[in-house]
């Protein structure tokens, strides 16, 4: 449809008025919700995550898709609640405690979100009481974890030891990220998915969730 | 050999005695003289004692100044804060640029009014009188588009690049009308090379043609102004795909310090064929590798750095990014006897 691939284009070139107004148009053409966020989103955030994996498109390019996504989103909320429209599944993310960098997580939370996750966005300096009252609370099937620094990149190994000690790791799947990680590192504090960027991300939590 | 000696052959492409090393040892040097992480970087004379004792210790052969990121950002009017076991940052809560138009109005600020770029510019005269007959003093100087990125945030800062691009551009003009001021006081000190840190220049961050547009074209004129006082242009980046032609092509550096392979280089022997002869290699031990690696590890890492750069000179050994600040000194030891014996030519 027409109107659907307006809407992915826009969004593509972080056009937020652009999709603002493609939703409110295919929402006035009566298309269904599901089919908006679907067609006229998804995919497109597919796409942008496909090329920012392949260094086609970078960090500035994914963050106003992201921006122009969340409009979108926020245009078409209501709309998907009422149709009763189920996400793919949930997500815990936060920064961990000392460390106060946002961009990175901030892009994973848009890239799961695109993806049709539901995200509970615990912010920056988050303890690990916050994280496992969390996932007590929330019950996502995924915890992400993301630090800048090699100061505090150990505090995700005193997250996943509270998560266990509060017998709920195997109730969730831990996927950590950021600069300073590496698989090894991943591997050594038990986490089940590094996440090199966010377009991975997206990739590796539709994989846990399937 | 001393170390001046050893680096100026290596910058020459020349074989030295062994291969140079410095494994990028700035905030963990405070622990050498007791200090705390905020003491270190605001109180120049402990700072300059540890670069010292650091230098002694382990017979560095390069002493690079970095503090932090938020030296010039500080000067501007930018509020920091100063944990006491990690690096200076900006208040992420309280960016002084609020919208693109605080980046249109941003004016140079004036270097005799600055308090941490004097304090740079005090350092490296301390270090070059204590030290530099023997190590080259290499003063660090973050890039300009980087040092807006900490008055407005990252995120910020990338979406205005499409919002409003000419705001943008007058940002970083101003910021690098201040830091020709600044690289005039540390060219005075007798550094004999200046290090520009260009953070965005990879594809980590963004494209080769947007940090063309938004800092290469100011970074240029900064490495411009390095020349005409006689020193040496060096880059420092860790990020992923470094543009290695792009900033070759703006600043013309003598060598660049680097972690990942370049984006037109898929391996070390490629990077090696293609740019060994440009530019002096400076890296590429992993720093946050060296929190997880063993010793053993560690000196097989290192062996493969040598194999893969030192023939003909051209090469120093070093960590990719700064030595993790809160690490034990055990694999900076490592790596420095790693070049003594292993790097010998």
């Amino acid at each position: 449809m027409q109107v659907l691939q307006a809407i992915a284009e826009a969004l593509q070139r972080g056009d937020v008025k652009g999709v603002k107004e493609g939703v409110a148009s295919a929402l006035a053409e009566g298309i269904d919700p599901k089919q908006i966020l679907e067609e006229g989103m998804m995919s497109a955030m597919d796409i942008i995550g496909t090329k920012f994996k392949n260094n086609e498109i970078f960090v500035p390019e994914v963050l106003i898709a992201a921006r122009a996504m969340n409009a979108g989103m926020e245009a078409l909320k209501l709309k998907l609640v009422e149709a009763g429209v189920k996400p793919l599944g949930k997500m815990v993310i936060g920064t961990v405690k000392g460390d106060l960098h946002d961009i990175g997580k901030n892009m994973v939370r848009m890239m799961m979100e695109g993806a049709g996750f539901e995200v509970v966005d615990l912010g920056i300096d988050v303890s690990a009481e916050k994280f496992v009252e969390a996932v007590k609370e929330h019950q996502p099937e995924i915890l992400g974890m993301s630090a800048l620094l090699t100061t505090t990149m150990g505090e995700m190994k005193v997250v996943i030891d509270a998560i266990t000690a509060a017998g709920l790791r195997d109730k969730v799947k831990i996927m950590v990220g950021g600069a300073p990680l590496t698989q090894s590192f991943a591997d050594q504090i038990g986490a089940d998915a590094y996440c090199k960027n966010a377009a991975e991300a997206a990739s590796a939590a539709k994989q846990l969730v399937g | 050999m001393k170390p001046i000696e050893r680096v100026s052959l290596a910058l020459q492409h020349k074989e030295a005695d062994r291969v140079p090393v410095y494994p990028l040892m700035c905030g963990v040097a405070r622990k050498l003289v007791g200090a705390s992480y905020p003491r270190w970087s605001t109180d120049m004379d402990v700072c300059a004692e540890a670069y010292e004792k650091v230098t002694e210790e382990f017979d560095l052969d390069v002493i690079c100044t970095l503090i932090d990121l938020s030296v010039e950002a500080a000067d501007f009017g930018q509020a920091i804060v100063y944990p006491e076991n990690e690096a200076a940052h900006p208040d992420y809560n309280n960016y002084m640029l609020k919208s693109t138009a605080d980046i249109s109005a941003l004016q140079p600020i004036k270097y005799k009014d600055s308090v941490r770029m004097k304090g740079m510019v005090k350092l490296c005269d301390r270090l070059v009188k204590s030290k530099g007959a023997d190590v080259p003093v290499v003063a660090f100087v973050f890039g300009p588009l980087g040092v807006l990125s900490m008055m407005r945030g990252q995120a910020n800062l990338f979406m205005d690049i499409f919002d409003d691009p000419d705001a943008v551009k007058n940002g970083v003009a101003a910021v690098t009308e201040t830091l020709l001021e600044y690289i005039d006081a540390l060219a005075a000190t007798g550094v004999p090379a200046i290090m520009l840190d260009t953070l965005f220049a990879s594809q980590s961050i963004m494209s080769k043609s947007m940090w063309m547009e938004f800092e290469g074209q100011y970074v240029s004129r900064i490495a411009d102004r390095i020349r005409e006082h006689g020193c040496m242009v060096m880059i420092h980046n860790c990020g992923n795909g470094i543009y290695f032609d792009a900033q070759i092509e703006s600043m013309k550096p003598v060598a660049i310090s680097f972690l990942h392979l370049p984006d037109d280089c898929k391996t070390p022997q490629e990077l090696k064929e293609k740019y060994g002869s440009k530019v002096t290699l400076i890296g590429r031990i992993p720093p946050t590798w060296l929190l997880t690696c063993t010793q053993e590890e560690l000196e097989e890492e290192c062996r493969k750095e040598i194999d893969q750069y030192k023939a003909g000179g051209g090469f120093i050994l070093a960590t990719g990014c700064e030595y993790p600040a809160n690490l034990g000194f055990e694999h900076a030891r490592t790596i420095v006897r790693m070049a003594k014996e292993y790097g010998k030519y």
